[in-house]
């Protein structure tokens, strides 16, 4: 049943102002700087110059970009698993009453809300060798924090962003796993009651898998905001100590901010585009069909 | 970067309008302002806010616009003014009048003809008294501005580097400012004895350590040359002897433990807070420490300027000094150049720079700026940079980035004991011999 | 069962602290002088130095920005949640050849790095004549937050259930009329949703604004902020960047602590959809 009268023109009306905005200022800029991946361009003038494929020549060549591509992949996973686990567990633990949990749904997505730049301010501070809180008790607790100093660290740089992430982005993840699990409540206590799961065994064959859809929002999440990462390197490390923590974007970053290689830094971005897109797909084939659809029906 | 330069010589005629060079068609139509010229319009500064602020620059404006009432002067910035600027410029928009700050590629910008030649109006007559405005700056310190002869940017003050130390706590101690290397080394393990940490410095900014430590100190070792042929990229100039036996006192330094813990993740004023704070002896950094930190200082605490510690035995010249600058620039593509060159005429001269002197506490590229008595933590660098018999001034960093970028994370890495004096070396040999191979990269020569 | 209940709670607490802990530093640091800050990470302030926050207030001008980014924040939310829903519910209801393409485009938005576009997009603005100007700013915001917002409002309209929309068709509604009168304020949770979150992304903008909002008086808060970060670091005066940091985490947290309940809810109801 099908109302089709100006069907046609109602869709136009409706998308035009949405398509007109994203083509103008989005695509349009965008594919300007695709564009631009085969120039050669300082960004201080109109002066460029055609040099076909030689940036992503360059570019596959750049042991800086394999690296940054190394550590960027390193991080996804490693804050990938920390979130994903530590969202589920403390999902787990906020359910329910008592004056803890309702203050901890409160305040759990604090850090979320926060501009990434004050994020990466606020760790910067607490992992100061000198006054800094985190260095402090890591001192007291027996590590050798204070010198060089955590971020210039290469034994903690790398987890140091890995921490600032979660801790920014924890709560969402927290969040997404308590609504999904108050989704699926009904249906783990049917299954529960069917074949006497509790416990750890619960988890992992009912309620783990029911949690699908949840599971596929969190990574795709995760991949989208893996590149904004750069505000805790560039206010952080710096993409230091040597090359340590450099990510995709940081890279991309000091190509435009202090080599002025506006082209190269063009080619670097098409390759993020793509390797972005590549994942994102990946993800939505993975996660096309619902696993537990069979067992529902 | 070969560009094809198609518009160069329209621009280049377009920025010596309002010039009295006299010697292009336009130059004739417009009068001299020095003669009475009337100055109209608008005009646009961006500064770079650092330690020295934007104050000084938009009071300057203000006393310029009520000698020119017909001028509406706007002077503006930010800490980080240069990442707006760039794409100004890309778009052809640019303010009238710039200093853009350490971050702006500013010889990009003039390889790119987005700069105009000040040259003729050097040439032309000076804000105050006789002579040229050329007269007015010291010739070594305008030669940082050009690019095959052609006076690109004009300096405004003059940045000394070398190391700080407070002269109170030093007395106390019984101390005394070591001038050679080996003095250093004493002196250090009497401070560590005391409890305190010899010296600190800005780690998470390397260059301040390759400008207070490893340049200085392959100056003492090869003489300036053996700088100068490094930042022309002479082959084997990276790892040459000077520069690995200066590299390795970083690393002897660091060994005996006379870095200050901590000093390689600290930036800039983190650093310097602990050398005011008394917490470490000495600290390498450039002139404007003082006005950096006076806000934050307690007010017991002193500092006093000295040479980097001259290595012993050495063929360079202990008299030495490392000088900077931070360019200021006229765009190609400004609306009102006439009247940003006079502003700036106005700004540099003799009486105005006598009064940055006075108030910022630094010193000036401009003659005879620092006669007369001087702000007290002046006075050392002041008389250091007259008694010297040569000066140097780092300028790869701005032609060769990634040179410096490699560098800076090799220093890194060697304090953190993860290469040796020679990987880091050859390290920097690799970087510039990839920069020297490169066809696309204009070379300059110091 | 009680231990487990036990260990819960400790770990609870602990992930608590981590949350807490830092923010009530950052609180108590900005109260403090440049000096007690390099002293001790412990230390209370000798006297609460209540000046820091008149310094990044009125000195470092973040007042200023301060309505800038409230100006801006809120013109973009009221083009962009409309022009959002509309889209979105095309694309949830009014599948046409191509609209998953368009769909696909418009959600591709939110996988690219937006400082990579500044120079194609400066050049757009001055041509159009919006450069330096809060209008501009807000209409690139507005371009930028539609990936994310179609992406969630589409998932709302989804949501709705397809029965009430063809009792109104029956009714003799219009394509207009059932959007309005049904699908509106049925997928009033999503559009709430998409609010507080653009809101509060567009108030943190960093990347975008530093370009396209630079002279003095356009400038937002979190340019504000890192500028007096970094101004403040060239004449080291800690207290009042601590001070500055509050002052930009403040209006973020009282929007989100107004709305916590509506975005758990409203999470629990659509987004996990997604």
């Amino acid at each position: 049943m099908r109302n089709t009268k100006g069907r046609n023109a109602f869709i136009f009306a409706f998308l035009s102002p949405a398509v007109l905005i994203y083509a103008v200022f989005l695509v349009w800029p965008l594919l300007q700087s695709f564009q631009m991946s085969m120039y050669r361009w300082r960004g201080v003038s109109r002066n460029r110059k055609f040099i076909g494929a030689e940036n992503f020549n360059n570019l596959f060549q750049d042991p800086v970009f394999w690296k940054s591509l190394q550590n960027t992949g390193t991080l996804l996973v490693v804050a990938g698993i920390a979130t994903i686990a530590l969202g589920v567990l403390l999902a787990h633990l906020t359910d329910g009453d008592g004056a803890v949990r309702k203050f901890a749904r409160a305040i759990y997505l604090f850090p979320q809300v926060i501009s990434l730049v004050a994020v990466a301010l606020i760790w910067q501070f607490q992992l100061n060798p000198k006054y800094g809180l985190v260095t402090d008790m890591l001192f007291r607790l027996g590590l050798p924090v204070r010198d060089p100093g955590i971020v210039r660290d290469p034994r903690y740089a790398f987890s140091a962003i890995a921490v600032a992430f979660v801790w920014h982005a924890l709560g969402f993840f927290v969040l997404l796993f308590s609504a999904g699990l108050k989704q699926i409540s009904g249906e783990i206590k049917e299954a529960s009651a069917l074949d006497g799961s509790e416990g750890w065994h619960r988890f992992r064959h009912v309620t783990w898998p029911l949690l699908w859809s949840v599971k596929r929002t969190a990574i795709t999440y995760l991949l989208i905001h893996i590149l904004t990462v750069f505000a805790l390197v560039f206010v952080m490390t710096e993409g230091g100590p040597d090359r340590g923590t450099e990510t995709i974007v940081s890279y991309l970053y000091e190509q435009i901010a202090k080599n002025g290689q506006y082209g190269y830094a063009s080619a670097l971005a098409v390759v993020v585009f793509g390797v972005s897109m590549v994942a994102s797909l990946a993800v939505l084939a993975y996660f096309r069909k619902d696993p537990t659809a069979g067992a529902r029906a | 970067m070969k560009f094809v330069v198609a518009l160069a010589s329209i621009a280049l005629a377009a920025g010596l309008a309002g010039c009295n060079s006299g010697s292009t068609p336009e130059a004739k139509e417009t009068t001299t302002p020095a003669a009475g010229g009337k100055l109209t319009g608008a005009l646009e500064v961006q500064a770079f806010q650092g330690g020295y602020g934007i104050d000084f620059y938009q009071a300057s404006a203000k006393q310029f616009e009520k000698q020119h009432p017909d001028l509406k002067i706007t002077v503006e910035g930010g800490p980080r003014v240069w990442e707006s600027l760039t794409p100004r410029f890309a778009n052809g928009n640019p303010p009238d009048l710039t200093f853009p700050g350490w971050g702006m590629k500013h010889w990009d910008l003039a390889e790119e003809d987005q700069l105009v030649d000040l040259g003729p109006a050097l040439d032309g007559k000076a804000a105050e008294g006789e002579g040229t405005w050329r007269d007015t700056f010291d010739p070594q310190i305008l030669a940082l501005g050009q690019l095959k002869g052609v006076q690109y940017t004009l300096p405004y003050y003059v940045m000394i580097y070398g190391w700080w130390y407070d002269p109170e706590v030093f007395k106390k101690n019984g101390w005394t400012v070591p001038k050679t290397y080996s003095e250093l080394l004493t002196l250090s393990d009497k401070i560590k004895k005391k409890g305190m940490a010899p010296i600190t410095f800005q780690g998470k900014y390397p260059y301040y350590m390759i400008d207070g430590m490893l340049l200085p100190w392959a100056q003492s070792i090869g003489g300036i040359d053996a700088v100068n042929a490094a930042q022309n990229l002479e082959e084997g100039a990276w790892n040459s002897p000077a520069m690995l036996q200066a590299t390795e006192r970083i690393v002897e330094l660091k060994q005996k433990g006379f870095f200050q813990e901590g000093a390689t993740s600290m930036s800039h004023t983190e650093a310097q807070q602990e050398f005011v704070q008394g917490k470490a002896a000495m600290v390498p950094c450039g002139s404007w420490l003082f006005s950096e930190m006076k806000k934050t200082m307690p007010a017991t605490a002193k500092m006093e300027y000295f040479l980097p510690p001259f290595i012993d035995g050495g063929k360079g010249d202990p008299t030495a000094v490392l000088i900077g600058i931070e360019p200021w620039m006229v765009p190609t593509e400004a609306k009102n150049k006439e009247a940003a060159i006079e502003l700036f005429k106005y700004m540099t001269s003799l009486s105005v720079a006598k009064k940055f002197v006075q108030e910022k506490g630094t010193l000036m590229a401009i003659k005879g700026s620092d006669d007369g008595e001087l702000p007290d933590v002046l006075k050392v660098p002041s008389k250091t940079l007259r008694e010297s018999k040569a000066v140097y001034s780092v300028q790869f960093r701005h032609w060769y980035p990634t040179l410096s970028t490699e560098l800076e994370n090799g220093l890194t890495s060697l304090l953190n004991g993860q290469i040796s004096a020679k990987e880091f070396c050859d390290r920097a040999e690799a970087a510039a011999d990839k920069v020297r191979k490169d066809p696309n990269i204009t070379k300059h020569k110091v | 069962m009680k231990a487990r209940q036990w260990i819960g709670t400790v770990a609870l607490t602990a992930y608590l602290a981590v949350i807490v802990v830092p923010l009530v530093w950052v609180l108590i640091s900005s109260l403090k002088t440049s000096p007690e800050i390099f002293a001790s990470p412990w230390s209370l302030p000798a006297k609460p130095k209540f000046e820091n926050y008149a310094a990044a207030w009125n000195e470092a001008g973040l007042a200023k920005y301060f309505w800038n980014s409230v100006l801006v924040t809120v013109g973009s939310l009221a083009a962009l949640i409309p022009i959002g829903a509309m889209a979105s519910y095309i694309f949830a209801r009014y599948p046409f050849r191509g609209s998953k393409l368009l769909y696909a485009i418009f959600l591709g938005g939110m996988m690219f790095p937006n400082f990579l576009v500044l120079a194609p997009l400066t050049d757009l603005l001055r041509r159009l004549g919006l450069t330096e100007s809060l209008v501009g700013l807000g209409i690139v915001y507005v371009a930028f937050s539609l990936s994310f917002t179609v992406f969630v409002l589409t998932g709302f309209f989804q949501s709705v259930p397809t029965e009430l929309e063809e009792a109104a068709v029956l009714d003799g509604c219009g394509h207009l009329m059932v959007y309005r009168k049904i699908m509106l304020p049925l997928a009033r949770p999503g559009l709430i949703v998409a609010a507080i979150f653009n809101g509060l992304g567009l108030w943190n903008e960093f990347n975008l604004a530093l370009v396209l909002a630079n002279s003095e008086s356009i400038r937002t808060l979190p340019i504000g902020l890192a500028n007096l970060t970094m101004a403040r670091q060239y004449q080291a005066d800690w207290g009042s960047v601590f001070a500055a940091l509050v002052i930009v985490m403040l209006p973020a947290f009282v929007v989100y602590w107004r709305y916590r309940e509506r975005i758990y809810e409203a999470m629990l109801a659509g987004a996990v959809k997604g």
